[in-house]
């Protein structure tokens, strides 16, 4: 594996559950953070890693909520098995860092910090159950800078219920003063078995609707690039240079390892999901064998789909040349049919050896994806 | 030998009364079927039958059964209950001197029950009276009885008390079928005349003619003539259902059983037909049966176009063993081209869908059944068009006709209110009354079929609490004001979602076909206007407004699996859509015109 492999680490620990996460975790103290953090390690060592780890990215969860000496413990012990990393990026959530942490962790070797922000608007952040305020992310990024990291990223929702055509310009107007080098801004997504979805299931909250979403998504991209960020990818806008390259790595379907309950791996060819549930990953890293809840060996064509999917996130698309050399087929062939559809409704272009969603599919790209899912 | 020893004969009754459970208990006690093979509802062997627990083809079954020291054969024939197997209750009954009309002790004289016992009658069939499930605690015989001396004019105290279940008085139910019911008549001596009641197809043997012979007799490799169609064939092999098929030398008169005669296939033979002597053959034929008339029609469109053959060779094979189903080549400038197929109601329309989906690989879009309309044409002519999107210009229309039927319905006294609403908003006319008991009642309406075929069961027994049954049978053509609705989807008519009805109901009916439209067809990038033509007469709008968002915010390494697998999904749900123009429509549009929303 010429290119090496990304390795995520997921820490499923919370102070609290946001009303919106759909992601794994648990409240923080409900476990021997100590286990895991050594269940962790125990999990990478496994792997006999022959091929240099290109990218580290701890995330869950938030890995901040581990406490200093744990996440210390945890960050030198990646970063000693991945020497020739590029980038190694480690969520932060507001009010868990502060000035010395960040500076431990700059010196530990991790380069880039990924804020969980959301909003700038005081309300908003309420609503969505975040354990911080907008004082504590103004002071994040601050101690960030200070502690030396030059690529920080900030995490913005927008079409949170109640938020208007206004509160997004500001949230958007406060992110952008503080000058970082990357932006992802997501549409918030009403993930199943979240306390937000049923509260909207029953009526106590009204969604924003999707004409005003889609607006909001537009008026982001717009500003976004007006302020020089780049739009790389569905949701991710970064100064030139600042894109994400574990992220990359993904979207271009190359190989990751993910450790960590509930984190999946794509390695070999084999992509598994580990168990969600701490105790019993912990116990089967300890018996030697990790517990799966999914393992697959895609086939050629599947992985060509997925490949297709991913890539067509990203402003680049498709590169056909480079796609052939990684899956063996030809895009333009083994998709002619669905192309050929969304071409004619504007929702796709070929040119320069790309295939690319065009502007205005960007808002409705899973219509245009869908179908390159399965041929 | 005689006939005195046989004894043939039906079981016919309302749906779920109890009648495969009764022909269960017969096959145990005469030794049929033995105790370690004995399963509930033995005769029912298809698939589609023991899972939806009901009978839809009629079976044959000989048993040997010693009454007072004396053997004799008894010929039984399980038959369906649900209306649209009526015709199979006819055939039966005419391989028959006898029938048991079984009731359930717990529900009554049904309009099933009614039903069933007219047509006995009409066959001249000796019937026994037979109140089933006594073992229940809401058992009521003898109020079942009164019912059943009533209605049917069968005297109560002649009936038979039974539970089919724990077998109570079975055994004396199988003694008077011995003596009560009558032998059939002794013509050894004439010309075999054997009647074809059914026949089904065997992927090795060909065709398999049930018969019953009212005359003569038949041998293995007698030269044989079907009389109506004059073909000739020589008799492979004889024999009988007990209940496995078992081969005899030869069937002689008044006996029930099974000819296997080199027949390709099914549309070789006519049911109702008579196998006779080729050489010596009688002087005429049994008089036959009136084919069943097909109450229902809808078009099956391949999903995608090049599978047209696939579902072409997939009716083929399913008229092999149904020949009250039948289709024909249709081509719409819609949905291109497909089959226009006719059914006997709604259950047979689902049994075969179900079955062409199970059996073949291949999706169909259906368009909503309807039923057949008689046009006069001002130059006199007089057709039936059973395709909304035939029916000719208005200009062109003389006339048109609409099918009507005598519906017959029993129920308890407190629905009868809003009963009568309902028949009312359905062009019911009421006929005649009659009280069964002092709590139930049955009503004879004049309906038009297309009011009562698709949902007003459901309504009914929804209004009944369960308790009203219906039967229908078809009188006549006449004379009603119909129109036709056209939808515009985007602008095009879509002939598919054509349907005719009463002018009267035209314009609120197109309005909640088009709600239902907009709740039917997903959003598409652009808007689309729906729109209600009647006359060529635009009479209403909806627009299924574009989507405008449709994207996972968040797709990481973790997310693929899972993501990959819906968006599979979202790919597979445009398999079973028809694209119209550049509008995807989905299966269940075609079928949403449909339901009349009560
Ligand atoms: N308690 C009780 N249940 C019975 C009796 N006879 C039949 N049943 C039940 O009634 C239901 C219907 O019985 P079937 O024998 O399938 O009725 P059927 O008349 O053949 O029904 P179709 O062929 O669909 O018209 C089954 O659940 C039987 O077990 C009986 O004597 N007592
Ligand atoms: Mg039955």
């Amino acid at each position: 594996m010429k290119n090496g492999v990304s390795l995520y680490v997921h820490v499923p620990f919370c102070e609290h559950k946001c009303a919106y996460c759909g992601f794994y975790s648990e409240p923080v103290d409900a476990h021997n953070v100590e286990l895991l953090v050594d269940a962790l390690l125990t999990e990478l060592h496994r792997y006999e890693l022959q091929d240099p780890i290109r990218t580290v990215y701890l995330g869950g969860g938030s890995p901040t909520c581990l406490g200093r000496q744990y996440l210390m413990q945890l960050v030198e012990a990646l970063a000693a098995q991945a020497p020739e990393a590029e980038e190694f990026t480690v969520e932060a959530n507001p009010g868990q860092v502060d000035a010395d942490l960040l500076t431990a962790l700059r010196r530990a070797g991790v380069n880039r910090l990924s804020i969980g922000a959301q909003s700038f608007i005081e309300s908003e952040v309420r609503f969505l159950g975040r354990g911080h305020n907008v004082h504590d992310t103004k002071q994040a990024v601050h101690h960030a800078r200070a502690a030396g990291f030059e690529n920080i990223s900030l995490d913005l929702i927008f079409a949170i219920p109640n938020s208007t055509m206004s509160s997004w310009k500001k949230s958007l107007a406060a992110a952008l003063s503080h000058d970082v080098q990357h932006i992802s801004a997501y549409a918030l997504t009403l993930e199943g078995g979240t306390a937000l979805q049923s509260a909207i299931a029953v009526g106590e909250i009204v969604s924003i609707d999707e004409e005003t979403d889609r607006q909001m998504y537009d008026i982001g991209i717009e500003t976004l690039a007006q302020a020089g960020y780049g739009q790389y990818e569905i949701s991710n806008f970064a100064k030139p240079g600042f894109e994400c390259r574990h992220n990359l790595r993904y979207w271009a379907n190359e190989p990751f390892i993910g450790i960590g309950p509930s984190a999946a791996s794509f390695y070999r060819g084999r992509r598994t999901t580990n168990i969600a549930d701490v105790r019993a990953y912990v116990d089967g890293i300890n018996a030697g064998t990790p517990m799966l809840v999914d393992a697959q060996v895609p086939g050629e064509i599947q992985v060509a789909c997925e490949t297709a999917v991913l890539n067509l996130r990203r402003m680049e698309g498709i590169d056909l040349e480079h796609f052939r050399e990684q899956t063996g087929y030809d895009a333009a062939e083994l998709f002619a049919g669905e192309i050929e559809e969304h071409r004619k409704a504007g929702l796709l272009k070929v040119a320069d050896g790309h295939i690319r969603l065009t502007r205005q599919a960007f808002a409705i790209a899973d219509r245009v994806l869908s179908d390159f899912s399965t041929v | 030998m005689g006939t005195d020893h046989i004894r043939n004969f039906s079981i016919v009754a309302h749906i779920d009364h109890g009648k495969s459970t009764l022909a269960d208990r017969f096959l145990q006690l005469t030794g049929a079927v033995s105790e370690r093979d004995m399963k509930e509802q033995m005769l029912d062997g298809m698939d589609l039958e023991r899972e939806r627990g009901i009978t839809i083809k009629a079976s044959a079954v000989t048993m040997k059964y010693v009454h007072e020291g004396k053997e004799y054969m008894l010929n039984l024939i399980d038959t369906p209950g649900h209306v649209d197997f009526h015709y199979e209750v006819s055939r039966a009954l005419a391989a028959c001197e006898g029938a048991l009309l079984v009731v359930d002790a717990s529900q009554g004289v049904e309009a099933q029950t009614v039903a069933n016992a007219y047509l006995a009658t009409e066959a001249g069939a000796e019937i026994l009276g037979v109140i089933n499930k006594v073992d229940l605690p809401a058992a009521q015989p003898d109020v079942v009885a009164e019912e059943i001396e009533h209605v049917l004019g069968i005297r109560k105290n002649e009936c038979f008390a039974i539970s089919a279940k724990t077998g109570l008085g079975v055994a004396e139910l199988l003694d008077a079928i011995v003596t009560l019911l009558p032998p059939p008549a002794d013509k050894a001596n004439e010309p075999p005349a054997a009647l074809i009641f059914d026949s089904h197809c065997d992927e090795y043997r060909g065709v398999i003619c049930y018969v019953r012979l009212f005359a003569g007799s038949l041998r293995v490799r007698q030269r044989i003539r079907l009389m109506r169609s004059g073909r000739t064939y020589t008799i492979s092999e004889l024999g009988k259902f007990t209940p496995e098929m078992t081969s005899v030398d030869a069937l002689g008169v008044g006996e029930v059983g099974y000819v296997i005669a080199n027949i390709r296939q099914l549309a070789d033979v006519t049911i109702g037909d008579t196998i006779t002597d080729d050489a010596a053959p009688a002087a005429t034929a049994l008089p036959g049966y009136v084919p069943p008339m097909q109450m229902v029609f809808s078009d099956f469109y391949p999903g995608n176009n090049t599978d047209y053959p696939k579902l072409r060779a997939a009716f083929d094979k399913l008229t092999l063993n149904d020949a009250s189903f039948s289709f024909v080549p249709q081509s719409s400038p819609a949905l291109g081209f497909g089959f226009r197929c006719g059914f006997l109601g709604l259950l047979h329309m689902e049994i075969i869908q179900e079955r062409l989906e199970r059996e073949n690989d291949v999706d169909v879009v259906q368009t909503a059944p309807t039923v057949s309309y008689e046009v006069v044409t001002t130059s006199g002519q007089v057709k039936r068009v059973d395709s909304p999107s035939e029916l000719p210009d208005p200009q062109k229309i003389a006339e048109l006709r609409e099918p009507f039927v005598r519906l017959e319905i029993i129920t308890t006294n407190e629905s009868i209110g809003p009963l009568m609403k309902l028949a009312e908003s359905r062009r019911c006319k009421l006929v005649k009354t009659d009280y069964l008991s002092p709590t139930r009642v049955m009503l004879e309406y004049k309906a038009p079929l297309a009011e009562i075929v698709y949902d007003f069961y459901d309504v009914l027994k929804g209004i009944s609490h369960g308790y009203a049954t219906m039967d229908y049978e078809f009188l006549a053509f006449e004379k009603s004001n119909l129109v036709r609705i056209d939808i515009l989807v985007n602008k095009t008519a879509v002939d598919a979602l054509s349907i005719i009805v009463h002018r009267d109901k035209a314009a609120e009916r197109g309005r909640r076909m088009i709600i239902r439209l907009r709740k039917a067809i997903p959003r598409h990038q652009f808007e689309i206007p729906l729109q209600v033509a009647i006359g060529g007469k635009i009479i209403a709008r909806e627009t299924i407004k574009a989507y405008r968002k449709d994207v996972t915010a968040k797709l990481y390494g973790g997310d693929v699996t899972r993501k990959m697998k819906v968006l599979k999904r979202q790919k597979e749900g445009k398999k079973r859509m028809k694209s119209i123009g550049s509008v995807q429509i989905p299966q269940e549009a075609f079928m949403s015109v449909l339901d009349t929303g009560e």
